[in-house]
């Protein structure tokens, strides 16, 4: 049971003006805390000072159990303080499971013989036993983020701090991770601080919440914390608005025997689906399900079995050039669609090639101070927080206007009043400019009012759900 | 100097790796080239106007990570990450690797890795092309070339590098000094 | 045998038929590789394509150097051959040995700093997702109205800045697992360097020194 105690820590990356200030703050030893905080506050810097990744800055200090990191040998560290990073799939050495643990254990210096049990009793912790052969590539990211856990429980750490751990993984793998981390709290008496903008299923783990704004940190009393969960209820992820469709709508595309499969698996069987043209349609499903093997197959960038029909066109048949003008998606990594160095330019660019007509200069002025972005036209996209850039983002593909564009995650990470902004901007140019769109997103939360249709992917299958009143 | 951390270590081979997925994109170029080329005779030259393309990741990362062993490194990483992947040229891809490599290095070993503009660019170009083709000269019989012969292959290689490695290699960093990614790895 | 002086076999092998020219010690070589490859399984549609496209390639460079060159006969036959040991030896090695294994043999044997070792395994296993990234670029500026080639500076530019992000984030990933750069380590499993592994490899280049050297054509 280690206590985090930090004092006087300011820091500022790269003479940029101070992102936390003269911060003061104590994580009891034992105890879940959750950090939340706007888009841009300061979280996964200040994760990444407490874990070490980045050198502490003259003056502050920062203590586990009294005891500075810095007066720790480099193997012990690694038992006070352990990181899970948001990207599940870059914190792997190794290619499979039991060599990553063999690997993590190996620089912990455990002995060869005590591995073994060590490996087991942490898979068996996790609840992923049977996954202890498999390639970490191939994993989903919710299991790989499983497996991130079980590699931290291996290796015995105090401290366990987690930035935005399930901003990609779907509800029930967040359910279950959020359990073990629980349990992990209560049986073994680990300090827990996780950072995390939608605050779902915390309300009976949690009395205080930590919030980090303007660079300082403080902690909630439990009115307040009530007050601020409340917001997350569980009725707000009900989609309430969705029908089933009817002969009578139109569609854009059509898949006939469509079917999706990666390395020998099968991810969809085939089947016959039309995708509805001018509407806005949902698509959920389990982590690893195919959702995004599914997309990148629509913009042609995978194979598949069967046919899919773009306005009556294969579309295979059409030149790729202007099929990506008509059909385009929006990334699930933000920094893939940025071609250029800064703000303007890169809004530029969209203002080149997109519906000019449409987006004049006000409208995208609007649009930026919808989204909290003005003022930014000169700062390096690279430098943008990863709220800000996947804003940007949005706005750079809605001003490309195609006639159907497809949204790979778009609220992840952003925080409640940014998902609203990008809502309203979403649903507007689409009333307009009479889009269709196709979202996939594990967070449902002021979705309903927007969405028109559900695709549901489960058991290997893409069904339409309908709302019985 | 600076020392090598295990980041730069990942960055050079990542690097290496991307630009050999991008060769490999533009393998049917070489190939349709090369069999354009072969009714003439002129095979080697395909090789020697790609060359430079293939020489990229030594140049780049020899302007990016700024430590001494670096641009040989990047290649040599690059060539064994291909002849894992069924390279067409087996065993002898990590030799020409570290070929490759130590002349690009040679280029930012003349500067004493303390000068990094255009004029290391052309250096760095002008040793690839000299131990490339010294290289070639003994393993792909080049030097049973008529001179005349020899001397066009020389310079289309020299041509190609100082392309890729040189005016391309110059474009990009351009953008990533822009882009202010260079910077802070220069002071760490 | 040991992954670390199996590499050093090879290239030694390698870099010295490159210096010399007994093309029969180069057909020895090609029949032994085809050997421990067959005794290995390797798939047919492998074998292929690794026989096809050097074909092709020798065969252009032999048919420019008759044209354009003053070569003997007996040199062409040697470069020839040349080309395959160069393939064979590669696949030879590449068939029987896994990155891991190499990885831990030369830091275990050859007393690699762990740095190098596991920083070249994290970025090699990274190799799918490099590769579907590559063809993420060219579809996302598509979508934004640039077709990148393969002489657009953006192209690499993207590259570069993806490149330093991952290994920015897998550095940190290490150093959360415990792995620090200089630190010592345990090896969960070790790799034998046994007498058996020197006798192959000095006997292996014994022969190819005696067929080198006693006047073979
Ligand atoms: N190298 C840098 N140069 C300039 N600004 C930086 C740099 N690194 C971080 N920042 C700034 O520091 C602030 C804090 O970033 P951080 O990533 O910690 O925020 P966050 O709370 O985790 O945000 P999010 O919820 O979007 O993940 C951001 O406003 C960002 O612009
Ligand atoms: N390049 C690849 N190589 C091997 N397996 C892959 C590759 N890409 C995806 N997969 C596997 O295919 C399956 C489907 O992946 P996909 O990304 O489509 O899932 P998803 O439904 O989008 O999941 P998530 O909600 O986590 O984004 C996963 O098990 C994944 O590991
Ligand atoms: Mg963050
Ligand atoms: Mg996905």
């Amino acid at each position: 049971m280690a206590t985090v105690n930090i004092e006087h820590l300011t820091y500022a990356p790269d003479h940029q003006d101070p992102v936390l200030k003269d911060l003061t703050a104590t994580f009891l030893g034992g105890r879940f805390s959750l950090l939340t905080g706007p888009s841009g506050s300061g979280k996964t810097t200040l994760l990444r000072l407490i874990a070490g990744l980045t050198p502490l800055p003259t003056g502050a200090t920062l203590t586990f159990n009294g005891q500075p990191l810095a007066a720790q040998s480099p193997q012990q560290r690694s038992q006070t303080v352990a990181l899970l990073f948001q990207e599940p799939s870059t914190q792997f050495t190794m290619d499979t499971v039991t060599n990553e643990l063999r690997f993590a254990l190996e620089n912990q210096q455990v002995s060869p013989a005590a591995m073994p049990g060590k490996i087991d009793a942490a898979l068996a912790f996790v609840g992923i036993t049977d996954l202890r052969d498999r390639n970490l590539m191939q994993l989903s990211g919710g299991e790989q983020q499983k497996v991130a856990l079980a590699i931290i429980v291996a290796m015995d750490s105090d401290v366990i701090l987690l930035d935005e751990p399930f901003a990609s993984i779907d509800p029930a793998t967040r359910q279950t991770l959020l359990d073990r981390l629980v349990k992990l709290c209560r049986d073994q008496g680990k300090t827990i601080i996780l950072a995390d903008h939608d605050l779902s299923g915390y309300a009976q783990w949690i009395d205080h919440l930590t919030v980090l704004h303007a660079g300082q940190v403080t902690t909630l009393s439990v009115a307040a914390t009530q007050a601020r969960l409340a917001a997350f209820t569980p009725e707000r992820l009900q989609l309430t608005h969705v029908q089933l469709p009817t002969a009578q709508d139109k569609s854009c595309f059509e898949a006939k025997g469509f079917g999706l499969s990666q390395n020998d698996r099968t991810l969809i069987l085939p089947e016959d689906l039309p995708l509805l043209t001018h509407k806005t349609t949902l698509i959920t499903g389990p982590n690893g399900s195919g959702k995004s093997t599914f997309f990148r197959s629509l913009v042609r960038l995978g194979r598949y079995q069967g046919t899919i029909t773009y306005q009556g066109r294969d579309i295979q048949r059409i030149r790729r050039r202007t099929y990506a003008r008509h059909v385009s998606l929006m990334f699930q990594s933000a920094t893939a669609q940025f071609l250029n160095v800064t703000v303007a330019e890169e809004l530029a660019l969209s203002q080149r090639y997109g519906n000019a007509t449409y987006f004049t200069p006000d409208r995208i002025q609007a649009a930026l101070a919808q989204l909290d972005l003005s003022g930014r036209d000169e700062q390096i996209i690279y430098s943008l927080s990863s709220g800000q850039q996947k804003k940007l983002q949005l706005l750079c593909m809605l001003m490309m206007a195609p006639e159907v564009l497809l949204l790979d995650e778009p609220f992840k990470g952003l925080d409640l009043n940014s998902i609203q902004a990008a809502l309203t901007l979403l649903t507007t140019t689409q009333r307009d400019l009479d889009l269709t769109l196709i979202i996939i997103s594990h967070q449902l939360g002021g979705l309903s009012p927007y969405v028109d249709y559900h695709l549901d992917l489960a058991h290997q299958q893409l069904t339409y759900q309908g709302v019985t009143a | 100097m600076k020392q090598w951390h295990v980041r730069d270590i990942i960055l050079v081979t990542i690097l290496a790796i991307f630009m050999g997925v991008i060769f490999w994109v533009t393998g049917p170029v070489y190939t349709v080239l090369a069999a354009a080329l072969t009714p003439f005779g002129l095979q080697p030259m395909a090789n020697d106007m790609l060359l430079g393309l293939w020489c990229m990741a030594g140049p780049l990362a020899g302007f990016i990570i700024r430590i001494a062993g670096a641009a040989t490194l990047g290649e040599l990483l690059g060539s064994i990450v291909e002849m894992f992947l069924g390279g067409m040229w087996g065993a002898s891809t990590l030799i020409s690797g570290i070929v490759q490599g130590v002349g690009a290095e040679l280029g930012f070993a003349f500067t004493g890795y303390k000068r990094y503009n255009w004029m290391t660019l052309v250096l760095s170009a002008l040793t690839t092309t000299l131990v490339t083709f010294g290289w070639d000269f003994f393993r792909s019989g080049y030097n049973k070339y008529q001179f005349g012969f020899m001397m066009l292959l020389l310079l289309t290689r020299f041509v190609s590098v100082f392309i890729f490695g040189g005016v391309l290699t110059k474009l990009i960093t351009n953008l990533l000094g822009r882009a202010h990614v260079l910077s802070p790895r220069i002071r760490a | 045998m040991n992954p670390s002086l199996k590499l050093a076999l090879v290239v030694l092998i390698a870099l010295e038929i490159s210096f010399t020219q007994v093309w029969t010690v180069n057909v020895a070589l090609i029949v032994i590789s085809l050997v421990i490859l067959g005794l290995n399984r390797i798939h047919i549609r492998t074998l292929v394509w690794l026989t096809v496209v050097p074909l092709f390639f020798a065969s252009a460079l032999i048919w420019s150097l008759m044209l354009r060159g003053n070569a003997t006969p007996h040199f062409l036959i040697v470069l020839f051959t040349r080309m395959f040991v160069y393939v064979y030896l590669g696949a030879t090695f590449t068939q029987t040995t896994v990155p891991l294994e190499l990885t831990r043999s030369l830091e275990q044997n050859a007393k690699l700093p762990a740095k190098f070792a596991y920083g070249f395994l994290a970025a090699f296993n990274l190799f799918p997702k490099i590769k579907a990234e590559v063809a993420t670029v060219h579809a996302a500026a598509m979508m934004r109205g640039q077709v990148l080639h393969f002489w657009s500076p953006q192209l690499y530019f993207k590259v570069i800045l993806t490149a330093m992000n991952w290994s920015d984030q897998l550095a940190s990933a290490m150093m959360s697992h415990g792995f620090v750069e200089w630190a010592p380590r345990t090896y969960a499993i070790n790799v034998p360097l046994r007498t058996r592994d020197w006798v192959i490899f000095g006997a292996s280049l014994l022969l190819v020194q005696i067929g080198l050297f006693i006047g073979l054509p």
